[in-house]
């Protein structure tokens, strides 16, 4: 288990907010986020993406909404586009999401989180809430690289983040 | 004396290894465990017995061994009780015997073996009877000197550990012939398969014994398929791995031994690693593991078990002796007999229990020139620290003496059923094989050859392959038919045979326990039929070893001694952990720093720039005070702080609260729903101080609550409370009222928040603002809030006070933290603004008459906290109904009061207890504790806050507060708890 096929790179930029649907308004809200990010309201632990806009469910009735260097401008915008068909947090500093890649990560994450990641169980666009070690995350699997390693994104509390890269790689 | 013979292919002549074993040097080669190096070597003592201290040599040549324990390693690596038998040999390896002084050959202890009629079964309860009191003083700690095996190292651990999740289709436990016959027939169908092996080759008896499957050696075609397996993608082939334990939900325990055959681990690899396997179904091919007969003198170092000898020399070419003799009541037992004169050994005889057996065997021994005994038993050995010889009892009652210098003992095979009763499973006698066989099965558990009682080549190959294949199907898998290896039918009679009556001598059951047949014979006479109970009296199974070897035979002797057939006596079960793991490997990375995760603020490096001390508050690291150059002493540091933040201006970070996003149509509902005081008269853009109450009416939390927007609040908490608050607002809103419409979550860690405090801070603010926000006194006043845009960020800005002075929160993104922080310090320079820690935060609270932590300890009320009048009553909230139960209405009720010190110079400690004067010093003269002290700055001496019986009916009186603790007993005076500025005049600034 060599640890130095495993990349941790930050993601800088990100916009991310909570996205929680207000009572009775599931409807409501995946007909606003098709109409403002054409994306499909996921179901479930998953990330349906879109340009530069993801949806990742963390909960019943709950998301995590990011955009590409959207920034902490990210969250008011939403919030304008969804309207009161949900409750709207700025997580945009709050998360650090890392990108993890390399031939090895799954080895190496296998040693923090208690889920099961391989290809078949844990397909692209699947996510999970969990814990990595004490701290909660929310991991989710992105497209293959090219040459047919898998790529992942982990989003820890910012307060944790030192904790968790020391565990993905120094571990 | 070299016992080595040429030839053998599992051992790496070209690379010898020197070791040394209780100092002195020996050699062997890579493939060696340290038991076959020695035995090469001509040493058969390996160490002493746990309680006559009898010498004692190997009895196996696997995990199952009971007697050659030693001490591996030295300093802190070293590690007591560790298998010979399984420890491989690594260049420089450095071994202890055990239980022995001054020396293995010359030991005191064994004296002890003297006094052996007193150390019967139930010794200790029988012994230690009276009187009394001499069991605390006396027999216990002269007891707790004499047991125990080996010495642990006290030193800190010098190794890592780490812990991996692991999931897969089929678990194979067990590379023997029908693991990997399993492991091949599941991995050909595509599923995830893991084979965990605690041997570090695979193979299992096929290493040991001389097979052919396929026209090849068994050895060589274990290596075959090995590699075929480890080119299949989805196939894990953990060596050096043993699955100690099953657990729900289809888990497995699994530890493998990473680096305990080098002499350290490797950088960045662990010592152990633990495997927490999910697999959806378990093939159990953990084989057998053949069972010594008792007879007298049984544990004299040169009594092997007849496979253990075959092992020695089929796979290491190691004889056990030059002289050996067989003594089985199997005809598995004849064929080392046929191995040991294959390679050109001395075989004196072999003595069978049985009058009959086949005519085969008797041909071949005719053919070999071995001597046959039938109807006969051992009944006694000879020699001292090694075998010289034994006497034989045949058929007609003759004695006759042999000389030997090995003895091979075959008694039959126990099925290593051990993981079938973790979940309950009980074992039934399986009357064939005369022993144990796994009984129910938990639900995705196949038993696959030897393990099954199925105990020939032939059949741990199909079975194996057919539990393999439809494990797979199992899971989803369409597992192609593939011919399994072939290989020739065995012989394996057996006769039922457990102990030779006519024994002389000690005959041991538990080798490890130094448990007799003579112990169980008193058991039993004294009235132990259960074996449950055997167990317990006598500790038959009860040493590290968990009677791999000795338990069925002790089973036997009951049960002929209390005339019951063994399926009636029943079988103890197993407990995990099948195979010792080292406890670090159970805790994994998790100790010392990482025993938790540390969490840091945005500031956290500007704060260790400033010099500052941190403190663990929950999981955060918080500042605890900035030494400045020249101060010493952390009182000095934080009277400092205080008077600066009181005479101009300072900055302390207040990230760590919990900050929990409420937002929804009814949102106020809720809040008025989880607060004692109401919430929804709050207007927009202000902020209001709530407290919180558990069900049982008693104080759960405090903190400030701003509302941002009509459907928008922001509820504060203290640091520690943060994940408990957000617990319970979590309850109340899915269990207590799932009605509202209200959405919740936490934004801690979105928000880095600063309190700016003193006469001078708005004017530090304004400098830093500018126009972004009016912070005038009239535009911003006390309790105002504001949310607003700077630097092209978010902002919030807050006007509350922790500490009695004229104060602001200033929030920004987490990412902005540090970046503000210095901003702040420069805007802030012309007044001289300081860095303050939460010493001083929490100084001028007590000055202020604050409660925190200490006061919010969960036994006080809203009226013990003088803050009656914050619940309110035209509202229902949490903890309303039974905040008025009697005992929490009582005028008697401790309740908050500041003290002082009568004699000023006098330093209070939080924890004294209070007593009126004159009152004795015990527990029913208790008034009260104090809760929180702090040296006044502003006032020049030691102050407290603290609860007292009728508190707020004694301001004036004197009274003691006794620290028995730390020898202290002071007489306070009886104050108001708000110390400073009493009328708040200084929050206007």
């Amino acid at each position: 288990m060599a640890l130095d096929s495993v990349i941790v790179s930050p993601r800088e930029g990100l916009g991310i907010a909570t996205v929680l649907t207000r009572k009775g308004r599931r409807a409501d809200l995946a007909l606003r986020v098709r109409e403002s990010l054409q994306i499909e309201l996921p179901d479930g632990p998953h990330r349906a993406a879109a340009g530069e806009f993801a949806m990742i469910g963390t909960g019943p009735s709950a998301w995590l909404a990011l955009q590409e260097n959207g920034g902490n401008g990210f969250a008011r915008a939403l919030k304008a586009a969804l309207g009161d068909a949900a409750s709207i947090s700025d997580q945009s500093a709050g998360y650090v999401v890392s990108r993890l890649s390399g031939s090895n990560v799954r080895d190496q994450l296998a040693k923090v989180v208690p889920v099961d990641l391989h290809a078949r169980a844990f397909a692209v666009g699947d996510a999970v809430s969990t814990v990595a070690g004490h701290m909660n995350v929310i991991l989710w699997r992105l497209e293959d690289e090219p040459e047919g390693s898998a790529v992942f994104e982990i989003a820890v509390f910012r307060s944790f983040a030192e904790s968790l890269r020391h565990d993905l790689t120094v571990l | 004396m070299s016992y080595r013979l040429p030839g053998g292919a599992l051992i790496d002549r070209q690379t010898p290894l020197t070791f040394r074993f209780d100092g002195k040097h020996y050699s062997g080669f890579r493939g060696d465990t340290l038991a076959s190096a020695l035995l090469a070597s001509g040493v058969g003592l390996f160490g002493r017995s746990f309680k006559y201290h009898r010498p004692r040599g190997l009895l196996t040549a696997g995990s199952e061994e009971p007697n050659a324990l030693v001490e591996l390693r030295a300093g802190a690596r070293r590690e007591p009780n560790t298998r010979a038998t399984v420890t491989e040999l690594f260049a420089g390896l450095e071994a202890h015997s055990q239980n022995r002084w001054p020396s293995l050959a010359c030991d005191m202890g064994a004296v002890s073996s003297l006094l052996s009629p007193l150390f019967v079964a139930g010794f200790y309860y029988k012994t230690f009877m009276w009187p009394a009191a001499f069991w605390e003083k006396v027999y216990e700690p002269a007891i707790r000197r004499a047991a125990g095996l080996g010495r642990a190292s006290a030193l800190p651990d010098p190794d890592t550990y780490e812990r991996v999740h692991a999931f897969c289709d089929v678990l194979i436990v067990g590379a023997g012939p029908s693991g990997l016959a399993a492991a091949l027939a599941a991995g050909r169908s595509g599923a995830r398969v893991m084979v965990c092996e605690e041997d570090f080759i695979l193979g299992g008896r096929l290493n040991g014994d001389r097979h052919e499957i396929d026209g090849m050696s068994g050895a060589a075609w274990a290596q075959q398929v090995e590699s075929e397996l480890a080119s299949l993608p989805d196939v894990r082939i953990l060596r050096r791995t043993s699955v100690f334990g099953v657990y729900d939900g289809n888990t497995f325990g699994a530890v493998e031994r990473v680096s305990d055959h080098l002499p350290a681990p490797l950088p960045r690899e662990p010592r152990q690693r633990l495997w927490k396997i999910v697999a959806r179904q378990v093939v159990l091919a953990s084989g057998a593991i053949e069972r010594p007969v008792v007879f007298g003198g049984n544990d004299r170092p040169g009594v092997m078990l007849a496979s253990a000898v075959r092992t020695y020399l089929n796979r290491f070419r190691v004889a056990a002796g030059k002289r050996v003799v067989i003594f089985t009541a199997t005809d598995d037992g004849w064929k080392t007999a046929l191995d040991l004169s294959d390679a050109g050994i001395a075989v004196q005889a072999v003595v069978d229990v049985r009058t009959e057996v086949a005519p085969e065997l008797l041909a071949c021994s005719k053919r070999l020139e071995i001597r046959v005994l039938l109807g006969s038993r051992v009944v006694e050995t000879h020699g001292f620290q090694s075998l010289r010889g034994l006497t034989v009892l045949d058929a007609r009652g003759h004695s006759e003496r042999l000389q030997a210098d090995a003895l091979a003992v075959s008694g039959g095979w126990n099925p290593t059923l051990a993981l079938t009763t973790h979940l309950g499973g009980r074992p039934r006698w399986g009357q064939d094989i005369c022993a144990f066989v796994p009984g129910d099965l938990m639900r995705g558990m196949t038993v696959a050859g030897a393990a099954r009682g199925a105990l020939t080549l032939a059949e741990a190959l199909s079975e194996g392959d057919q539990a393999g294949r439809e494990a797979a199907e199992q899971a989803g898998f369409r597992a192609p038919l593939f011919v399994p290896g072939r290989a020739d039918d065995e012989r394996r009679a057996i006769a039922p045979f457990w102990y030779v009556p006519e024994s002389k001598g000690k005959a041991f059951v538990d080798f490890q326990h130094d448990v007799t047949s003579a112990d169980i014979a008193l058991a039993a006479r004294e009235g132990y039929r259960s074996v449950e109970l055997l167990k317990r009296y006598t500790t038959l199974g009860m040493a590290t070893d968990q009677g791999k070897t000795s338990n069925v035979n002790g089973l036997a002797i009951l049960a002929s001694l209390t005339d019951r057939p063994i399926s009636e006596v029943g079988a103890t079960v197993f407990r995990p952990p099948y195979a010792p793991v080292a406890i670090g490997a159970f805790a994994g990375r998790h100790r010392g720093k990482e025993f938790m995760p540390t969490r840091l603020t945005a500031g956290h490096l500007w704060a260790q720039e400033r010099g500052a001390t941190f403190v663990e508050v929950g999981l955060w690291l918080r500042a605890q005070w900035f030494a400045a150059p020249g101060e010493t002493d952390w009182l000095q540091s934080v009277t400092r702080e205080v008077k600066a933040v009181r005479s101009s201006v300072g900055v302390c970070d207040v990230s760590t609260l919990g900050k929990i996003d409420i937002q929804g149509p009814d949102a106020a509902a809720f809040l008025d729903f989880i607060y004692a005081n109401t919430f929804s008269t709050l207007a927009i853009g202000k902020v209001r101080y709530g407290l919180m109450l558990r069900e049982d009416g008693f104080v759960l939390d405090d903190g400030t609550s701003a509302r941002l927007r009509q459907d928008h609040f922001l509820l504060s908490t203290t640091t520690v409370n943060a994940g408990k608050v957000m617990q319970h607002l979590e309850y109340a809103l899915q269990i207590l009222r799932p009605e509202l419409d209200v959405q919740i979550v936490s934004v801690t860690e979105q928000w880095a928040q600063y309190a700016i405090a003193g006469p001078n801070s708005r004017r530090v603010l304004e400098r830093l603002l500018g126009d972004s926000l009016d912070i005038s006194a009239a535009a911003f006043p006390f309790l105002a809030c504001a949310e607003f845009s700077w630097r092209g960020a978010p902002a919030r800005l807050f006007r509350i006070s922790f500490s009695g002075e004229l104060a602001y929160e200033l929030a920004v993104p987490a990412t902005e933290g540090e970046a503000v922080l210095r901003a702040l310090m420069e805007a802030g320079a012309e007044w001289g603004i300081v860095p303050y820690g939460t010493e001083a935060l929490g100084v001028m609270r007590i000055e202020k008459g604050h409660v925190a932590g200490n006061e919010l300890n969960g036994t006080t009320t809203a009226a013990d906290l003088g803050l009656a009048r914050m619940v309110s009553t035209r509202k229902e909230c949490i903890g309303c109904v039974l905040l008025n139960r009697p005992g929490l209405l009582d005028p008697h009720r401790p309740a908050l009061v500041g003290v002082k010190p009568v004699d000023r110079r006098a330093r209070l400690h939080a924890g004294a207890h209070f007593l009126s004067h004159g009152a004795p010093v015990a527990l029913n003269h208790d008034q009260g504790y104090l809760t929180s002290v702090a040296f006044s700055p502003m006032l020049g001496h030691w102050i407290g806050l603290g609860v007292l019986a009728r508190g707020r009916d004694r301001t004036g009186e004197r009274v003691r507060a006794f620290d028995p603790l730390r020898g202290s007993d002071t007489e306070v005076e009886v104050t108001s708890p708000v110390f400073f500025d009493p009328d708040g005049l200084r929050l206007q600034g």
